[in-house]
């Protein structure tokens, strides 16, 4: 299937991954998704030391044959850059630390969450998904001193409904992780789920590749993004691309009352593009390509928010000897909360993008 | 343990718990609660109020005494209070919630045709220095449906019923997480209770009432209206007591798995105390006595008070994190309330009078 000449967004593939567990060093589930939905697509598929998928795929020849074949490195013919697209299969979640006597669970936050959306909410544990609550006084019981304070995340507890050390150790052991116990719905054009912070990202990678791209290219599903970057790093070093874009589910500032500076990027009005945050300067001249693409394809597109956040981008860009690098996000909002929105007419946009951006490249990129 | 209906109570539990219902908006639920009452009752019926009364016909010869049960079958939940440029939901709330506990939670918004949404949160990413250090209160949360604004402003007008949206999560040891079980695990007891009774046919007429608007705060109106229509001669509210977590302290709660939570203080007249507690140990049933010095909080407050003053006791069922959408409770706790209930009600003789008539 194709949409403005680009492959179409997989969407039943976001589900499933969006539903999927898959906390920081922990992402096998959805790397198992993605590997098996990959394998019959790519010419070469492995998983790298971290933990990270890594898919080669050539180009198509100009008579439309496989790529492995004819396309081989030095083969003569201009094939463009190689790029590097990237995602990380990682989310926002806990672990369990300590089991007490009593069969409650301590945790520790594993990437970034607000500790007040934690009270109250529902929790998926380990592969199995043994499901768990964290619960709250109630408010009869709260004294009044404690109600404008914010229970912190180490004085909350995982209830998994066992009575004792031993009944809880046996379904949970000490690290294992939980996950946000959210579903994947579509509400009008807008889904809802867990982890689209980079599920989003993951998935409008591999609708990239249900087609031999322009050029050659390593898709790179990454581990550990929330927890500092880290799969990507790794895994930069090992593909050596000519380029990077980075396929992320970013923050929407939309919210009523913000004043307007803060209210962008918006759901629902197309890929955001990064100018610069907190980990990368995007390369100048690949943003312009990307930005002349979506001029020429009429992809509406919106600026980022500069100076917040950080991706995968900023390690990639500094691995090697360096590797021009961007990011192309799919604006969602919630995100590291239990439930994220996004518009899946933009996750559309996104791979239409990116999709001929490739094609950009493989004619302009010297 | 025998049943006549098919459901067992963790079934029970999870549709009743499963349908809206805030005080004042509990329509929808009565009908279903009707249908479920038939199934167990000789008579089904719904005073002007909305609550539900299922009868019981007792043994003795008429005129009989009444015995009055009450649970409530409103949950604490929320209404519209704006909609806000670009579609989102400002809520007031109908009974009393720790907004610390909603940031996060998905809710169901009781527009025509329903529709789902979020209480929205600011990622971490985009928030100031020390926002987090500060809790939310109600009035600067809103609700994301992920609509059109003009589809909301169409469909969610002022006032729209909006409850969390959290569907029934099993723990082990059967124990079940749900929003709404305060109070209506109380309903289920009454269920099986009339459904053990109906093959240990009391001497008293039981009525089995679903009460309306207990969590509105004024007054338990549906207790207190019921009670005044049946004129009954003693009542028992069933209902929720807090269960044991950290935090909380000893005294404040009784443990899950421990039976049914017998309260004692002024709401409750000692006699009938007594006599649970003896029906408890004829069934060789775990109990707790609950102290409640300043009232049980309970829709007994109000039937203690209705008509000339009537003699009441609370069974609490344990209940952990009430009044957040995971309130938990044991199944079997349920069980043993509902069989203490029915034991009690089963042995009361046709004699039995809390008026003590000294001379």
């Amino acid at each position: 299937m194709s949409v403005n000449g680009a492959p179409a967004f997989h969407e039943s593939l976001l589900e499933a991954i969006s539903n999927a567990p898959g906390v920081s060093g922990g992402e096998e589930a959805v790397r198992a998704i993605l590997a098996e939905y990959a394998r019959d697509k790519v010419d070469s598929l492995e998983v790298d030391p971290m933990g990270s998928l890594v898919a080669r795929i050539e180009p198509a020849t100009r008579r439309g044959r496989s790529g492995r074949r004819n396309g081989a490195r030095g083969s003569g013919a201009k094939k463009g850059p190689h790029v590097m697209l990237c995602a990380h299969m990682d989310e926002v979640g806990l672990m369990v630390t300590a089991v007490e006597k009593e069969g409650r669970l301590r945790f520790r936050r594993v990437g970034g969450i607000d500790p007040r959306i934690l009270p109250g909410q529902v929790f998926r544990l380990g592969i199995e998904g043994t499901r768990a609550v964290v619960g709250a006084l109630p408010p009869h019981l709260v004294p009044r001193t404690e109600r404008d304070k914010v229970t912190a995340a180490d004085d909350l507890y995982l209830d998994i409904g066992a009575r004792s050390r031993e009944e809880a150790e046996e379904r949970v052991p000490v690290g294992s992780y939980a996950v946000f116990d959210t579903t994947y719905e579509a509400w009008g054009t807008t889904r809802k789920g867990k982890a689209f912070d980079d599920r989003a990202g993951c998935a409008v990678l591999a609708s990239l590749i249900q087609r031999r791209p322009p050029v050659p290219v390593t898709a790179v599903w990454s581990v550990q993004e929330e927890v500092g970057l880290r799969g990507a790093a790794a895994a930069a070093r090992r593909v050596q691309p000519d380029l990077a874009i980075v396929l992320e589910g970013t923050a929407s500032g939309e919210s009523p009352g913000a004043p307007p500076d803060e209210q962008y990027p918006y759901m629902g009005r197309g890929p955001a593009l990064t100018v610069q945050d907190r980990s990368l300067m995007v390369h100048a001249r690949l943003l312009d390509a990307i930005e002349d693409t979506a001029r020429r394809h009429r992809v509406p597109t919106q600026w980022k928010r500069p100076g917040v956040g950080g991706t995968d981008a900023g390690r990639i860009a500094i691995s090697g000897s360096g590797v021009p690098s961007a990011v192309v996000s799919v604006v969602c909002r919630y995100i590291h909360a239990p439930a994220a929105f996004l518009d899946v007419r933009d996750a559309q946009r996104a791979v239409t993008l990116v999709w001929h951006t490739l094609e950009t490249l493989r004619k302009e990129w010297p | 343990m025998a049943s006549n209906g098919d459901r067992s109570s963790t079934e029970w539990l999870r549709y009743i718990t499963s349908l809206p219902g805030v005080p004042g908006h509990e329509e929808a639920t009565a009908r279903e609660l009707m249908k479920a009452f038939r199934t167990v009752a000789d008579r089904v019926e719904r005073d002007r109020m909305g609550s539900v009364y299922a009868w019981i016909q007792g043994t003795g010869k008429a005129p009989r005494p009444r015995a009055l049960l009450a649970a409530h079958m409103d949950k604490i939940g929320f209404l519209v209070r704006a909609v806000e440029p670009g579609g989102y939901l400002r809520l007031t709330e109908v009974g009393g919630f720790d907004s610390r506990t909603l940031p996060g939670k998905e809710v169901s918004i009781h527009s025509s045709p329903h529709m789902a949404g979020v209480f929205a949160t600011r990622p971490p990413h985009l928030q100031k220095r020390g926002e987090a250090d500060r809790p939310i209160p109600l009035e600067e949360l809103y609700i994301d449906t992920g609509r059109p604004e003009r589809e909301v402003r169409r469909k969610v007008p002022i006032g729209t019923m909006v409850t969390l949206r959290q569907s029934p999560v099993e723990l082990l040891g059967d124990r079940l997480a749900a929003p709404g079980m305060d109070d209506r695990a109380g309903v289920v007891v009454m269920l099986r209770a009339l459904e053990l009774l109906r093959s240990k046919r009391p001497a008293w007429d039981v009525v089995a009432v679903a009460t309306v608007e207990e969590e509105f705060g004024i007054v338990c109106l549906g207790a207190r209206t019921a009670a005044e229509n049946l004129r009954p001669d003693l009542g028992i509210a069933i209902d929720v007591s807090h269960g044991d977590m950290p935090g909380a302290r000893e005294g404040d709660t009784v443990p899950l798995g421990s039976g049914p939570a017998l309260s004692i203080g002024g709401n409750i007249h000692p006699l009938i105390l007594e006599d649970l507690k003896r029906s408890a140990r004829a069934l060789s049933m775990p109990y707790r006595v609950e102290p409640c010095p300043t009232g049980s909080g309970t829709d007994a407050m109000d039937i203690q008070i209705a008509s000339s003053g009537v003699p009441t006791a609370v069974i609490g069922i344990p209940c952990r994190y009430m009044h957040t959408g995971v309130e938990t409770v044991e199944p079997r706790d349920v069980d043993r309330c509902a069989h203490l209930l029915a034991h009690y009600l089963s042995e009361l003789s046709l004699e039995w009078r809390a008026v003590e008539v000294l001379k």
